[in-house]
């Protein structure tokens, strides 16, 4: 019997930055997801204890599905160990320690079939970065971090001053400047949508409904939660989001080209696509970036949706340029932005 | 009235500095009552003479401050490490000169397996002196291609597989990812390093030695302990739970246990309040053969796999700096909340900028809460420069420094990982001295032998594999270096006042040796015979050495 992947994110971070706070929240509204949390110390979290079915040392069975898992006998045992029990699990998530080098956690996935590598996501803290950055104790662990983010979520911007924060943004943005920065909202429903964000399987009946939200309204909830049982916002639904087709086969390169210069705009990105040469699944969150082959049918039209916490405006117009089509009401705002940048 | 015995011996040393030698020792329960003359052991009323080692020399049992208890269940493993080694029964397992050697202790050991497809796995690796010759999938292939085989290296950095254990990883030339070692024409070698790579492996066999130590194992540790005269040891990374604590108290109930166990929480694997309260229940357990009181940190990693924290230069090969075990800020709470709590920290510190940090954190956690006599101890502690020495004697923090690593990886230390100037200061036990620093040495086995009088011997001489001197100013004297595996080692963990040396109202352990550390020449310290020990009053010989 085959499983699919287990997906796999790894969410990175210095001492404090609110690593077990979003945790928390994640297994709070896992809308069915079944994530598998490895954590230091798992007293931490601090889970409802009536939501708590079994716990031992080193695990602890939750009545929604998840579970939690010390990495106290290190990161290589606990994962042999969690994975004895593959098909009960969605979703692992790591939550790698401020000193540890998340892109060699990714490497997990990246080496295991079983693995589906996911976001690499680091917090930061706007009220301790500009502290830490000049600790040499951590010189390494920050260049690691901000070279092996795929996005960044700034927290304690309710703490730091907005100096603190402009100035953390810009330190982050100058360093890893194809990372989307996102500022964490005290429910951070945005960073459990994103986590749980379906496939494009899931969007594709959508298109052409076209949930496309005003880039200057971006929290309205204008778009419909589709494809969830519950109330928890949808990602579409937090952030500006725009829906694109192409009858013609796209250029690969270009694509590529487009979605990688403007990954600090891409919050998720996903959709099938009809290249010149193949067919392909296409995955983004930030920086990073799946376009595994897919079975389509050879008259199938390219179908994707972007979604941005900033401005989308510049990476439709490139994608028109090379035959999409944007839909809903932004289209006529997204042709001129193309019709200006060809000009 | 007990019986009381008087052990009559060529020469006893007893690191007493108000009698340093005699040649008899009573002994009543266990304990010393004196040591003298045969004069002296008349007026300790009527006795039974042992004068089964009048020829030997008695010491105090040898106290191995830093050592792993698995060393006793490590031996169901085949070793394939260069030089020979003898297993806790006295078996030797022959050195293995060259990668033929390995292929051929590899093939004798799966002669022992049932099944075609039982993993194998062997340890101890140690490719440096092969001439560049590195192993690939091409010569465990040849021990066999139907079960995974799994080779761990001595530096604990590196693993080699077979082609079966590949096959099954699904590695291949298309897995890219740091950490799979791979030839010129792209293909992995069958070398893997850094988590991923061994998750995978682990993945298909499972980690034989995941499973922690029980009862057999702890027995075997005191069998080892006994080869090399060692009659108090550590265990100084010990997960605590119902299996490890009862195996601890059931192993120092046993009648006969030859070994006074000192086990070490493992601070990382809980929060630091649940941490303290294991520490702290485990006490109840106390008896004279278990002194539950140690707690072990872990700040860094290891120079020779270059994930130890190091200052500025840093790396001599210019690699990039090593690795926190956890936010330096994390673990200056946890030290600050163990050192409240009133337990003993034991640190494992390799890269001076890790004893930096810890020296820092004792500081602050003394200026919070004044613990006169605390003995917390940087474990390793190689690269300490004499600034830090002297930060531990003003703070009263002991160091146990690594000496067996000088000879093992020294060559290496002064040509890559430290260059020549640092590396003369590795495990700097003739700073230590000078400062004024109480210090021990040890093996960390089983990662080098347990054998102090080898450890004494690399503190005295400082020579490495080839032969060189590193570092001839850091260099003690066979005096000191006895009293850095007695008393030196008994007072990093407390126990001075117990054993260490052979003094009235402690417990009868002694080391048996064959000739005297202070007699014989510097450079054969580490040759000496050691007959057995004697702990708690009772003779345990040494395994008869076979093979």
């Amino acid at each position: 019997m085959t499983h699919p992947p287990v997906d796999f994110t790894v969410i990175g971070g210095f001492l404090g930055t609110g690593k077990t706070t979003l945790l928390n929240r994640i297994l709070a509204a896992s809308r069915g997801v079944r994530f598998a949390i490895l954590v230091n110390d798992f007293g931490a979290l601090n889970i409802d204890r009536a939501l708590i079915q079994h716990e031992d040392s080193k695990i602890m069975q939750l009545a929604n599905g998840c579970i939690c898992c010390s990495l106290a006998g290190g990161l290589v045992d606990s994962m042999v160990e969690l994975m004895r029990h593959r098909d009960a699990i969605d979703h692992i998530l790591i939550e790698a320690s401020g000193v540890s080098y998340p892109g060699r956690i990714m490497d997990f996935a990246r080496i295991d079939p079983d693995l589906r590598p996911g976001l690499t996501l680091v917090l930061v803290d706007a009220d301790n970065l500009r502290t830490q950055s000049r600790d040499t104790k951590l010189a390494e662990t920050i260049t690691a971090q901000l070279d092996s983010a795929d996005m960044f979520v700034l927290t304690k911007t309710d703490i730091a001053s907005p100096e603190q924060t402009a100035w953390t943004r810009d330190w982050v943005a100058e360093r890893a400047p194809h990372a989307p920065i996102i500022e964490s909202r005290p429910d951070d429903a945005m960073l459990v949508a994103l986590l749980t964000d379906p496939g494009p399987d899931a969007m594709v009946p959508d298109v052409d409904t076209a949930h496309s939200v005003p880039a200057d309204q971006p929290h309205s909830a204008a778009g419909r939660a589709s494809g969830h049982e519950d109330h928890a916002p949808a990602l579409h639904e937090l952030f500006s989001s725009c829906a694109m087709t192409a009858t013609r086969p796209i250029d690969e390169t270009a694509f590529r080209d487009i979605v990688g210069r403007h990954s600090q705009d891409l919050l998720r990105g996903k959709g099938f696509l009809r290249f010149q040469t193949r067919h392909a699944v296409w995955q983004q969150a930030g920086r990073l970036l799946h376009l595994d082959d897919a079975d389509l049918d050879e008259t199938e039209t390219s179908q994707i949706v972007l979604i941005s916490s900033g401005d989308l405006a510049p990476v439709v117009a490139a994608l028109l340029d090379i035959g999409f089509a944007a839909f809903g009401p932004q289209k006529q705002r997204y042709q001129e932005a193309a019709n200006s940048a060809a000009r | 009235m007990s019986d009381t015995t008087v052990f009559v011996a060529r020469d006893i040393i007893t690191m007493n500095a108000s009698r340093p030698h005699a040649t008899h020792v009573a002994i009543r329960d266990g304990r010393i009552i004196g040591a003298g003359s045969a004069e002296d052991a008349e007026s300790w009323g009527p006795f039974t003479l042992n004068e089964d080692f009048a020829d030997k020399v008695l010491v105090p049992g040898f106290v191995e401050g830093h050592a792993h208890a698995m060393e006793g269940g490590i031996w169901d493993f085949p070793y394939v490490g260069l030089e020979d080694r003898w297993d806790p029964s006295g078996k030797r397992w022959r050195g293995a000169q060259s990668l033929d050697d390995v292929i051929a202790v590899l093939k004798e050991a799966q002669t022992g397996l049932d099944d075609a497809d039982t993993p194998l796995f062997a340890w101890g690796f140690d490719p440096i002196y092969f001439g560049g010759g590195r192993m690939h999938t091409g010569h465990l292939d040849a021990v066999s291609t139907t079960r995974p085989i799994i080779v761990l290296h001595s530096n604990g950095h590196l693993l080699n597989a077979n082609s079966r254990l590949l096959d099954m990883a699904g590695i291949t030339a298309d897995t890219n990812i740091y950490g799979v070692l791979k030839d010129d024409t792209g293909k992995p070698t069958g070398e893997l390093m850094e988590m991923a790579a061994k998750y995978m492996a682990y993945k298909q066999t499972g980690n034989p030695f995941f499973g922690g130590i029980n009862l057999y194992s702890l027995q075997r540790y005191a069998d080892s302990a006994v080869n090399c005269g060692v009659t108090t040891a550590t265990d100084l990374f010990a997960t605590f739970n119902e299996t490890s604590l009862a195996a601890y108290l059931e192993a120092s109930q046993t009648p006969g246990y030859a070994l006074r166990l000192m086990p070490a929480l493992n601070t990382i694997e809980q929060s630091v309040e649940e941490g303290i309260a294991l520490a702290k229940r485990a006490l109840q357990d106390n008896n004279d053969r278990l002194h539950h009181r140690l707690c072990k940190v872990m700040t860094d990693g290891s120079i020779q796999g270059f994930t130890a924290r190091l200052k500025w230069p840093g790396y001599h090969n210019g690699k990039p700096n090593g690795l926190w075990n956890m936010d330096p800020e994390s673990l200056a709470e946890l030290i600050m909340g163990y050192h409240k709590a009133g337990l003993h920290l034991h640190i494992h510190t390799n890269g001076d900028e890790a004893s930096e940090l810890m020296l820092d954190a004792i500081e602050a956690a003394q200026i919070a809460c004044p613990r006169p006599d605390h003995r917390h101890t940087l474990q390793h502690c190689q690269m300490a420069d004499a600034s830090q020495f002297r930060r531990m004697a003003k703070l009263g923090v002991c160091s146990n420094l690594f000496a067996n690593h000088i000879y093992y990886w020294g060559d290496e230390h002064a040509a890559i990982t430290m260059g020549p100037d640092r590396a003369r200061r590795m495990d700097a036990a003739g700073t230590a001295l000078r400062e004024g620093v109480h210090f021990a040495i040890h093996s960390d086995a089983p990662v080098t032998p347990m054998a102090p009088l080898f450890t004494a011997w690399c503190a005295v001489n400082r020579q490495t594999r080839t032969g060189a001197i590193l570092g001839p100013e850091e260099r003690i004297s066979a005096a000191d270096a006895l009293y850095a595996i007695t008393l030196g080692a008994a007072y990093t963990l407390h126990m001075d006042h117990l054993v260490g040396s052979i003094e009235p109202g402690k417990y009868a352990d002694f080391a048996v040796l064959e000739d005297s550390p202070l007699q014989v020449a510097p450079e054969a310290i580490r040759d000496i015979g050691v007959w057995g020990t004697i702990s708690g009053g009772t003779p345990h010989q040494a395994a008869v050495r076979s093979g």
